[in-house]
């Protein structure tokens, strides 16, 4: 008996945990009008008709496209300059250096909707509204990403670098040949972390894009009720948006676990 | 294009290189532009410059003028000293520049913007801490800050036990633990505003889910989203279903690095699996609980995008958050000194949270 309880609690909170997930499914692919539990169980009559409705419908494939837009470009710039920062604050020695890391460091501690006023009056005076820098080279400032490169730069050794630069490498030579190279794994990390902060990202690009065009998926998805759409359709909707982060999830978990596990990384 | 073309160059391409930053001197200011992706980008036929090597800080130079106020400081760096620090600001360069436009700014904004009247129509007079005085008076910032306190009290224990718990399960178990340990984390992965849309529906009065199944059971049905008192337990448990995962992955790593032998001597000694839980894990697991409950506490202050999709703030405010209370303040009466007023409570809040956190933790590491 005691040796059974185990697995039967884990089984249960498993059902419980993806309950919610299953039942977004079920009444995706349910007929329209099947919305009750009944209705929405009966597998036979699955059909298509709620995701080619919302597709067709509201922009949700423009959407779809600004969200994918919003997170790659993001990931490929963040773990670009990211890394070239890191790398910096890290190995090289230039006035300055340990002010401006806490400085980096110090504006963790300070919640984003805390400066979301003048963060858009800024960006809004710059006439980034309902515009895709706007929404995507703000964000690009990220403290959190340059932490975790420096820290993990940090601990290679000199000698990695002295011995090409000893070759006649140029700097930016030894950083794509020698130091992307070895940062590898964290780009990985750091990448999969910044593509989840982008793709689930709500209060940005709620007040930076004002027309339908320029909302991302989970700003559609947030607006989708209030039309004139079913809860089929709705659920279709967010069915398309949780997707991706599956895919991301499925195919690199073991960096996404483990970073959270030992460096308490928030996504 | 170049980059393999550029291997065979040689070394001694760097007095040319040298050319277009001289005219900017080894100063911080002109050390931004070799790193930029449009240097990398040089036209195929420029010979002089390979593309792949622009970006390193020409700066073994001979006789420079360096900037007048930097003289006495680069002065006295060897050149191979002043080479290195250069390249160090053009690789920070282009982060910086984000870093200090757009977080350094807008934080120093708000401050500024917080002792003003700054409105929509651009006129701005300094008030001082009028706005913070308004705040104190204001029955409406009053209740926000009411609902998200007892809306932190509500998510982070249903949160930290949640997690606690499954973490303690798949501890203990080998059992597809991998599996179970990726499906427990999955609604950690999507977005709050999925979580609040799938739960909107769970929580529906006519054919919600819930209800259904209270139906099945002769009772019902419940408006839990429509009722004052049950809102916000509601919000909160659709909330921690989306993010009791990362807790979860914190303690049970917590968990996997109390040393076997001492919960083996603790079976030896007779206790029982919840005697050793209780007075011998949980006390090692303490610091890890502590930084849990913190951060879980840090970010269920910020809570708004939940609120924002479910009830849009209702019933009668009884959802109303802090930054909800913001969201309005600047988007809604565009009231944006105020909003910001608003915004330093919240960061105050915040690092209040953390700094508890730290001494509690601090004192346990003594």
């Amino acid at each position: 008996m005691a040796r059974l309880r185990l697995p039967v609690l884990l089984v249960l909170v498993a059902l419980v945990t993806v309950t919610p997930f299953a039942v977004m499914v079920l009444v995706a692919f349910a007929p329209p009008g099947g919305r009750t539990l009944p209705g929405a169980l009966d597998v036979t009559r699955a059909t298509w008709q709620n995701f080619t409705d919302v597709l067709g419908g509201a922009d949700v494939l423009r959407w779809a496209l600004n969200s994918l837009l919003y997170s790659l470009v993001s990931v490929v710039l963040i773990l670009l300059f990211a890394s070239m920062a890191g790398y910096a604050f890290a190995k090289k020695r230039f006035p300055g250096r340990e002010a401006l890391f806490w400085a980096f460091l110090a504006t963790l501690m300070v919640p984003f909707q805390a400066t979301l006023i003048p963060y858009y009056l800024l960006v809004a005076g710059m006439g980034g509204v309902d515009t895709y820098w706007g929404l995507i080279v703000p964000t690009l400032a990220n403290s959190q990403a340059v932490f975790l490169m420096r820290q993990f730069i940090v601990q290679l050794p000199d000698e990695l670098f002295e011995a090409a630069r000893m070759d006649g490498a140029s700097e930016w030579r030894v950083y794509t040949t020698v130091v992307l190279p070895l940062i590898r794994p964290v780009l990985a990390t750091l990448g999969v972390f910044v593509f989840l902060w982008h793709w689930n990202d709500f209060l940005w690009p709620l007040v930076i894009g004002q027309s339908e065009a320029m909302r991302t998926l989970t700003v559609g998805l947030a607006t989708l009720e209030g039309e004139n759409v079913t809860i089929n359709q709705v659920m279709a909707g967010a069915t398309i948006t949780v997707i991706p982060c599956l895919l991301v999830f499925g195919l690199l978990q073991r960096y996404l676990t483990d970073s959270i596990a030992t460096s308490g990384m928030k996504a | 294009m170049s980059r393999v073309e550029s291997r065979e160059t040689p070394p001694e391409e760097e007095p040319e290189a040298r050319g277009p930053a001289d005219h900017q001197g080894p100063g911080p200011g002109g050390a931004d532009s070799p790193a930029s992706p449009v240097a990398v980008a040089a036209p195929p036929g420029d010979r002089t410059i390979p593309p792949v090597t622009v970006p390193a800080p020409p700066v073994a130079t001979t006789a420079p003028a360096p900037p007048p106020a930097g003289r006495s400081r680069w002065g006295r760096m060897s050149a191979a000293r002043r080479r290195e620090a250069l390249a160090g600001l053009a690789f920070v360069a282009p982060m910086l520049v984000l870093f200090l436009v757009f977080r350094i700014g807008p934080t120093l904004g708000a401050v500024f913007l917080s002792l003003t009247d700054y409105r929509l129509n651009g006129d701005w007079t300094f008030i001082g801490a009028g706005n913070y005085a308004r705040l104190l008076d204001d029955r409406l910032f009053w209740e926000a800050f009411g609902v998200t306190a007892l809306y932190t009290v509500l998510y982070v224990p249903m949160t930290v036990v949640l997690a606690l718990g499954t973490a303690v399960l798949l501890h203990r178990t080998l059992w597809l633990r991998g599996f179970f340990r990726g499906l427990f984390f999955l609604p950690y992965v999507t977005s709050i505003v999925l979580a609040a849309v799938i739960w909107k529906w769970i929580y529906e009065v006519e054919d919600g889910l819930l209800n259904s199944v209270l139906g099945g059971l002769g009772l019902g049905p419940v408006d839990f989203l429509g009722s004052e008192s049950l809102v916000l337990p509601s919000i909160a448990a659709a909330s921690a279903w989306k993010g009791f995962g990362y807790s979860m992955l914190i303690l049970l790593a917590g968990l996997q690095s109390v040393p076997r032998e001492v919960t083996e001597a603790a079976v030896i000694d007779g206790a029982n699996g919840w005697q050793r839980f209780r007075w011998v894990t949980l006390p090692l697991l303490r610091p890890v609980l502590f930084f849990v409950l913190v951060i879980e506490a840090i970010g269920a202050f910020q809570v708004f995008d939940a609120m924002y999709v479910m009830t849009a703030g209702g019933p009668v405010r009884a959802s109303y958050s802090l930054v909800y209370f913001l969201y309005d303040s600047g988007f809604k009466f565009f009231d944006f000194g105020y909003a910001c007023a608003v915004g330093l409570v919240l960061f105050l809040v915040v690092l209040v949270f953390s700094l508890i956190q730290r001494r509690l933790v601090g004192r346990e590491v003594d």
